[in-house]
């Protein structure tokens, strides 16, 4: 017993301190600076400055809230729009037709695609200079590519919205296809001879039956869009800007008296990205007791 | 109460050799209970998926009350079917399962409240409302299952395989509460199974269904002592079989001549089979019988409780006996004895 107490101990240990050297040691590291603690700048007090210049002077506060209300906006948009599109694109495709294989291939390569890639997509094909208002301006619905709206690099994160919509329906759109093929038909059978019709099976049937799936899934969604950098930063505008970028350009001013706000506001994405993730883990818990 | 006529449905399947239901018609009068026997992948759920209307027939109608449903969507048709693996909804509670269907007509949440509490006063589950499907046993969820479907008033009542998950006393149970609550609503009932004990014991008429045709369709009693052919008397249990040639007013076989009481013998072809409960033979180390008997010997003697099983061998031809342990003869394993195939009890068929 005792020596496979040790086994078990040596075989996680590698992992282990990778993980905690590299991981929970980078975000100590952070969470110091972002206390003031920088010695390489002769600073070595401890103090909360950094977190109150983000969130209540004059300078950062402004910056910092309405970054958090577009960060917040477009997560939660981007998670809830993807979901319902991956919603219906699974309930369509789940059954069995000619092209199902080619269509379900076509939703599901949105996942290996890298984020950069998208972001670059997205431009190509939504900018007042892509695709879509080319195309829009040779039909001659609208005069030149110039009135095409601004969908990308807006001060809403349309670009962005429209960016996480492509790539993270992919995710929820496998997440669902599995669970609907568990569940089978059955239940809507069975809904259906009870007298339940089109809307009342989707409803009172399948909504409840992958809810706890789609919510776990969002709950996840959410939380990655709302700590990713490279999306916002390639279709994003400089004000709003969203909070990831507003971090990654603290830590790039050469004033190294920034780098604490910049860590500090890290944190606090760190912080929202955490309290969300604890919140998953709660309610899967509280599902699995519940079964 | 309707009266239900299903009339030549066909139905095939892409990649099936043979259609999956072919060419069966039944008539089901009003308030009857009937069972779909067969083996599995007969056809027989696939019929019940055509009368909900889940699956379309190739060929044929489906009449309720002389009205053909078949452009009736599954919504409007109100015939209600009960899953064999119960499927109540895991995210409700039993009184929220139970009163589904009125809740999708719109009813008033009073009056589903009463109708649930009816309905589950009648399956004897009143105080469960409260529980969620998996804080049931599978004999109370098989009941919730039953009060959801019959609290939505169906014309036609269809349960798959309603017995089969269930351990043997909670069968005997269910089956009498499944009994007495359709008598008691004079609802109209098919119930699908591959247990010809079930049909027999629930059923008022069963239609017995082998690689999607109709075999029979008959009162229980008839599929025992009258079977239509050897495919149906063995699924009833059938193991005494012998060839015969008919002649004009007796049969010939290997063991002998046999005379049967039966009166559409005009009907038989000239090679046919006869067929015999083991329970109707007779056995009996002295002779005292005056027709139909054989001279044969026991192979084998199996005790089992209230019967005794006889092996016999009549010439080469194996027949079964089962006789009542009580007051049974002496009869031992290669004891001589004189079998007796009563001409009232004897069955012939076609081959």
């Amino acid at each position: 017993m005792g020596g496979d107490k040790t086994k078990i101990i040596l075989s996680i240990t590698p992992p282990l301190l990778i993980i905690i050297l590299l991981f929970y040691g980078g975000i100590f590291y952070g969470l110091v600076q972002s206390l003031g603690y920088q010695p390489a700048i002769g600073k070595y007090e401890i103090n909360l400055d950094a977190y109150y210049n983000i969130l209540f002077s004059e300078r950062y506060a402004k910056l910092f809230w309405t970054g958090l209300a577009l960060n917040l906006w477009v997560s939660f948009v981007s998670t809830f729009l993807a979901a319902v599109l991956a919603l219906f694109a699974a309930l369509a495709i789940r059954k069995t037709f000619f092209g199902k294989t080619v269509c379900n291939f076509i939703y599901s390569l949105n996942l290996p695609m890298p984020h950069l890639v998208v972001a670059v997509g997205i431009i190509f094909v939504f900018s007042q200079s892509g695709l879509l208002a080319r195309m829009l301006a040779q039909l001659n619905i609208i005069a030149s590519p110039g009135d095409f709206p601004v969908l990308v690099k807006d001060k809403y994160g349309v670009g962005i919205i429209l960016a996480y919509i492509w790539k993270e329906s992919a995710f929820f759109f496998i997440i669902l296809m599995s669970v609907l093929q568990s569940l089978g038909e059955n239940f809507e059978e069975l809904a259906q001879s009870l007298g339940a019709n089109r809307w009342q099976r989707f409803r009172y049937v399948i909504l409840p039956l992958v809810m706890p799936s789609l919510f776990s899934a969002s709950i996840i969604v959410f939380a990655f869009s709302f700590g990713a950098y490279e999306v916002p930063a390639l279709l994003g505008v400089i004000y709003p800007q969203m909070l990831p970028v507003m971090a990654f350009e603290f830590f790039l001013n050469p004033d190294l008296n920034a780098r604490s706000e910049g860590m500090a506001l890290s944190i606090i994405i760190a912080l929202i990205v955490m309290i969300l993730v604890i919140f998953y883990f709660w309610l899967t818990q509280t599902r699995i007791r519940k079964d | 109460m309707t009266e239900v006529n299903i009339v030549n449905l066909i139905k095939n399947f892409s990649g099936m050799t043979r259609p999956a239901v072919d060419n069966i018609s039944i008539n089901i009068r009003n308030g009857e209970l009937i069972a779909l026997l067969g083996p599995s992948g007969c056809g027989k759920t696939t019929i019940l998926k055509m009368i909900t209307g889940l699956l379309t027939p190739d060929n044929g109608d489906i009449l309720l009350d002389k009205q053909s449903i078949l452009s009736v969507p599954t919504e409007k048709r109100n015939v209600v079917m009960v899953f064999q693996n119960y499927l109540l909804f895991p995210y409700m509670n039993v009184n929220e399962n139970v009163g589904f269907s009125l809740k999708m007509k719109g009813d008033d949440p009073k009056i589903i409240n009463k109708r649930v509490q009816e309905m589950l006063e009648l399956v004897k589950l009143p105080d469960i409302g409260e529980r969620r499907p998996k804080q049931l046993s599978g004999g109370q969820q098989q009941r919730v299952a039953l009060a959801r479907a019959l609290i939505a008033n169906p014309r036609l009542l269809l349960l798959d395989e309603p017995l089969s998950n269930l351990d043997a006393h909670l069968r005997d149970e269910m089956r009498e509460l499944i009994t007495s609550i359709q008598k008691k609503l004079e609802v109209t009932c098919m119930f699908v199974t591959h247990d010809q004990e079930e049909a027999v014991l629930l059923a008022d008429k069963i239609a017995l269904i082998f690689d999607g045709k109709l075999q029979n369709f008959a009162e229980p009693k008839e599929f025992y002592e009258k079977p239509i052919n050897v495919s149906a008397a063995k699924f009833f249990g059938g193991v005494n079989f012998i060839e015969l040639n008919k002649n004009a007013n007796y049969f010939h076989s290997s063991i002998g001549n046999i005379t049967s009481n039966q009166t559409n013998i005009n009907e038989l072809n000239t090679k046919c089979i006869a067929t015999i409960r083991p329970e109707n033979i007779k056995i009996s180390k002295e002779n005292i019988y005056q027709d139909n008997f054989f001279k044969g010997k026991i192979k084998s003697v199996i005790f089992s409780g209230t019967h005794t099983r006889y092996k016999i061998v009549i010439n080469n031809l194996n027949l079964e006996c089962s006789l009542q342990s009580l007051g049974i003869q002496n009869i031992k394993k290669e004891d001589e004895v004189f079998v007796n195939l009563p001409k009232d009890k004897i069955w012939i068929m076609n081959e």
